[in-house]
């Protein structure tokens, strides 16, 4: 009896050994015999968020081929939300995608791994020169995020007597205490789990209003040595957010708390300002919280407005894709497809950064009110960089933002004050860029 | 039957207590068990109470996904499993005889090499093993990734073969090559069905091991091949981090297949692992 | 790396000795034949997939590679006097230990003390067996998803602890004097079926007769315990801990998905995640190539004590 079993599993064994030699065989094969038949197989590296579905991803591309023939795409899908991470291990391991979205260049056009964007492919786009390195754009700058807005609960600002939202520092540190004395938590920020970035926002705000607004290129004077992180221009901001720490307006629950849990907090109502990028404005509108949401920027001290923001976020196509040109055609395609920029803004939140594009009229009232502080900032010339999250020549080291997001950690629970989160960082910095 | 315990405390006491403790012991499965059986909206809300009435309406999400997620995660995991566990055993069962039946020093040097090879974590040589694999041209192949990981687990199995040959008396294969058999005769007649224990216990280690292995199959078979259940489950959480219904349906049912295979080995292979040190 | 290796090994036991005089048969095959078709397939796959890596990670750690500099040049021991300095490292290499050492104790005395409990027969305690097991069957990953949700400080402990009247129950997760011994926690709940499984094994090997008549003497619980059944268990102690070790060492999956080496810089972070964030995250291949190496050096000394630890128990027996 047992034999049998046994010897049915090695039969079983064998035909799936086979099987599989096969498939790898044939798998392989078609990759590469693209060139003499006309078409070509180009591989596109996607990632999967509750926003982001298989379905999203599949009708997109199939949407942009329609209009490249020649193009066959192989859709790949990054393991989890953090991309650029798996893309930088394909990348040493010599499978680096053809074409790629939404992952920072960082690294990989210093490397030449990336085909740079010429003047002409970028004609369509409101920023074409955003985030260069090497003054070469190797991203296309199809959208631009506004990280962070504060998202507030309606509700519980009219609980604690709030009527309007803080113009000022000031008034921002007021309406903490008010809704802490009504025993309402004043931020949810998050940053738990795998997802240490999420803690983030408070400080890019800051820095926004305290150091960005005065001196918009505060970051590549860093980058080149002539400031510090201990300087008053950034201890000013990071000592706010430790100050908010430790008045216990920010939490140390949010550093268990993931992303994903983090926004589920705010629902929950555990919380009553939510500071996070624009993409929360469509997850508030698909799924209406039980409360109704409003935003603001985050205050600067004499309340004139600095929204932090950054656009990017496009494709990019590497330097060794089977045929460049034809990738970079792919690619143009898919960002300038109107239905995939429609859902890009109803899914994604995105506020598209192209000439030309208009906002489809049926987007919630979330959206629309972050659209339109956005639109004021760029009318009042109040966009700023936003910090740690900018690319490109002057900018931080490849590490740093993850050291960065740990120092924070460590400023909500007091384990740092600002001084020692400023000589952590300018510690780390010269450590990354040896 | 529980005159092991003695007369002082009554029999009733070693049940109960066996009993509650392994129930704080599972109570972490248990979330997971439960909520297998619920709508992800029910998850959040009641995270820890019953499913009543249960529904599979999570697992039928997972098994009908018009990406076929689940089922060419199964068929990759089965077939990489299989092969390897299946090559390592023979290797390890070859080598680990080999090297218990060798006298001198090197034998010896051999074996604390190959613990060694026990303790690196993967990750910190996948680079360089991607760079091996293309110079053999074996890169994003079936082969490829079964090659590597012979290599990455024969320790094992030799540490587990080793210590099981050694209470084999070895007059049963002198005995046989007076006889006039043949070394590979020996070793597949007399040895290989009396290390039945052992064998179990390395198919059962390293059929967990490799099919709850993440990182190679993405690297080596390459993102286009390399999804496998367990990479499922990754994806799985990145695409539903607001319905965890589908996660807990995709992790139960990515587990199954290899608790059924534990369960159906499970009687020989404490044996394998411990029989080369408790007999004696 | 063997020549150092194979010092220890010279207190060659008489069982050993006896167990590996060549059966007569050798003569039938020339010892070629016999290496290559028994012992050479294995060991070379070991040495093209590990040992040759391993080489190249030790050469790369030499270097300054960093995929955004594209001139790799030799820098000597650069590396490694750099490391000594880093905090990081150093930091990374201390919760190491402490998860490992955690581990390997918490782990060996809890699975002896279960199997005790469960060391009877009857369908009962089988069922109860295999629940313990089944977490060893477990991937990391999920194991890491179930304790995250049921850890955060709004998880479902806490929830409970709350309604236990807890007012301010501990951030598990979340405080980071507390995150590293949660990881070494939920590590430890990842591997106890095994030790109970392996201890188990080890009880069922123990004469009854002998405990039996040891209780007729007189002896007390304890003393037969420490007389007759620990004793008996060494072989046991020596697996799992062996098992432990290894575990404890390589753990990756709970850091990263659990706290990604957090709350704050770096305290829940183990070699492996530092060695994985410095080559992927930070691009430094040349000295995340280095920090394997040296991370490969220690678990080389390892090896070497468990080794001794083996062969201590082939003299006892």
């Amino acid at each position: 009896m047992r034999s049998r079993a046994m010897l049915s599993a090695l039969a079983l064994t064998a035909a799936l050994a086979l099987s599989g030699c096969v498939a790898g065989a044939s798998g392989s094969g078609s990759a590469q015999g693209g060139g003499s038949s006309g078409k070509v197989t180009l591989t596109f590296l996607t990632f999967e968020t509750p926003n982001l579905t298989a379905k999203y991803w599949d009708d997109a591309i199939a949407r942009a081929s329609a209009k490249v023939p020649g193009v066959t795409i192989k859709k790949l899908v990054a393991p989890s939300v953090d991309r650029v991470g798996y893309a930088k291990q394909l990348a040493a391991s010599g499978q680096l995608p053809d074409i790629m979205i939404a992952v920072s260049p960082n690294g990989f056009a210093q490397a030449g791994q990336l085909a740079p964007w010429t003047d002409g492919e970028l004609a369509d786009f409101v920023s074409p020169h955003s985030n260069p390195i090497g003054g070469k754009v190797y991203q296309l700058p199809y959208n631009t995020q506004p990280t962070p807005l504060v998202y507030y609960n309606k509700s519980d600002f009219a609980a604690a007597g709030i009527t309007a939202p803080p113009k000022t520092y000031a008034a921002l540190l007021d309406d903490c205490a008010k809704l802490k004395a009504k025993g309402i938590n004043p931020f949810v920020v998050g940053g738990g789990g795998k997802d240490t970035w999420a803690d983030m926002y408070p400080l890019i705000g800051a820095v926004a209003t305290d150091t960005y607004q005065q001196d918009p290129d505060w970051l590549s004077q860093k980058a080149a040595g002539k400031a510090k992180f201990t300087d008053p221009a950034f201890t000013k901001a990071v000592g706010k957010v430790a100050a908010l720490a430790k008045k216990g307006y920010i939490g140390t629950a949010g550093l268990s708390r993931s992303y994903a849990a983090s926004e589920q907090a705010f629902r929950d109502n555990k919380g009553a300002m939510y500071p996070m990028g624009s993409w929360f404005a469509t997850s508030a509108d698909a799924k209406k919280p039980s409360f109704d949401v409003g935003v603001f920027a985050w205050p600067s001290d004499d309340g004139s407005l600095a929204v932090p923001a950054y656009t990017g976020g496009g494709m990019s196509v590497s330097s060794k894709a089977p045929n460049v040109d034809l990738a970079k055609k792919w690619a143009l395609a898919f960002m300038l497809d109107k239905t995939s920029l429609d859902n890009s803004v109803k899914t994604d939140g995105s506020i598209i950064a192209l000439k030309d594009y208009t906002t489809p009229s049926d987007i919630g009232p979330v959206y629309t009110e972050t659209l339109r502080l956005y639109q004021d900032a760029v009318k009042q010339n109040a966009i700023v960089n936003a910090f740690s999250v900018e690319t490109g020549d002057g900018s931080m080291p490849a590490g740093l933002a993850d050291k960065t997001a740990a120092g924070v950690a460590d400023l909500i629970n007091g384990k740092k004050s600002a001084h020692q989160f400023g000589s952590f960082l300018d510690d780390e910095w010269a450590k990354a860029s040896q | 039957m529980n005159a092991g315990s003695g007369p002082r405390t009554p029999s009733w006491v070693r049940p109960i207590a066996a009993t509650f403790v392994t129930a704080v012991f599972f109570l972490p499965l248990y979330e997971v068990l439960v909520n297998v059986f619920k709508r992800g909206q029910d998850i959040t809300a009641h995270p820890v109470s019953l499913p009543i009435p249960p529904t599979l309406a999570s697992v039928q999400q997972v098994i009908s996904r018009p990406d076929h997620l689940f089922w060419y995660g199964l068929i990759n995991s089965v077939e990489i499993t299989a092969i390897s566990i299946t090559v390592l055993t023979v290797v390890s069962a070859m080598l680990g005889h080999y090297l218990a039946r060798s006298a001198g020093r090197w034998a010896k040097a051999a074996l604390a090499v190959l613990l060694c090879g026990l303790m690196i974590p993967p990750a910190v040589i996948l680079e360089p093993i991607t760079e091996v694999l293309r110079s053999l041209g074996l890169m994003t192949t079936i082969p490829g990734l079964v090659l590597v990981n012979v290599g990455y687990y024969v320790p094992f199995g030799v540490f587990v073969f080793t210590g099981f040959v050694k209470t084999i008396p070895v007059e049963l294969e002198e005995a046989a090559a007076l006889d006039g058999a043949g070394r590979f005769r020996i070793f597949w007649q007399i040895v290989f069905p009396l290390l039945r224990p052992a064998s179990a216990s390395v198919l059962i280690f390293l059929g967990v091991w490799i099919w709850n292995d993440f990182l190679n199959p993405l690297i080596l078979l390459g993102p286009a091949n390399g999804t496998t259940v367990t990479v499922g489950i990754y994806r799985a959480i990145g695409e539903h981090q607001s319905d965890f219904g589908q996660v807990f349906a995709l992790m139960f049912l990515a587990t199954l297949p290899i608790l059924v295979f534990y369960l159906a080995f499970q009687r020989h292979f404490v044996k394998g692992l411990t029989g080369g040190a408790t007999k004696g | 790396m063997s020549a150092t290796l194979t010092r220890p090994t010279g207190t060659g036991s008489p069982t050993a000795r006896r167990n590996t005089r060549p059966p007569a048969g050798a003569r039938l095959l020339p010892k070629a034949l016999h290496f290559l078709t028994f012992a050479a397939p294995g060991l070379l796959a070991f040495l093209i997939f590990v040992l040759i890596p391993i080489a190249m990670t030790v050469r790369t750690g030499f270097t300054n590679r960093n995929p955004a500099n594209p001139r790799t040049r030799w820098v000597g021991l650069l590396n490694y006097t750099r490391l000594l300095q880093d905090s990081d490292f150093t930091g990374a290499l201390k919760n190491t230990l402490v998860v490992t050492v955690i581990v390997t104790v918490a782990a060996n005395v809890l699975g002896l003390a279960i199997a005790q409990l469960l060391a009877r027969s009857g369908w009962l305690y089988n069922a109860l067996r295999s629940v313990f097991f089944t977490p060893v069957v477990l991937s990391s990953v999920v194991v890491s998803v179930i304790w995250q949700a049921i850890l955060t400080d709004d998880g479902l402990l806490n929830s409970a602890l709350r309604g236990l009247g807890v007012t301010h129950p501990p951030g598990w997760l979340s405080d980071p004097d507390l995150a590293l011994y949660s990881v070494a926690f939920i590590l430890t709940w990842q591997v106890l079926g095994f030790c109970v499984v392996v201890y188990l094994a080890g009880l069922a090997g123990v004469p009854a007769e002998l405990l039996e008549a040891a209780e007729i003497d007189g002896a007390n619980r304890l003393a037969r315990f420490r007389h007759i059944t620990w004793p008996m268990l060494a072989p046991a102690l020596t697996i799992n801990t062996v098992m432990l070790l290894i575990t404890g060492f390589k753990v990756y999956d709970q850091v990263q998905v659990v706290t990604n080496g957090g709350p704050g810089n770096g305290t829940t972070s183990t070699i492996a995640f530092q060695v994985v964030q410095t080559t992927f995250i930070g691009n430094h291949i040349g000295y995340g190539s280095a920090m394997a190496t040296l991370m490969l050096i220690i678990i080389a000394a390892i090896s070497v004590l468990a080794l001794r630890v083996l062969q201590r128990r082939e003299v006892t027996r």
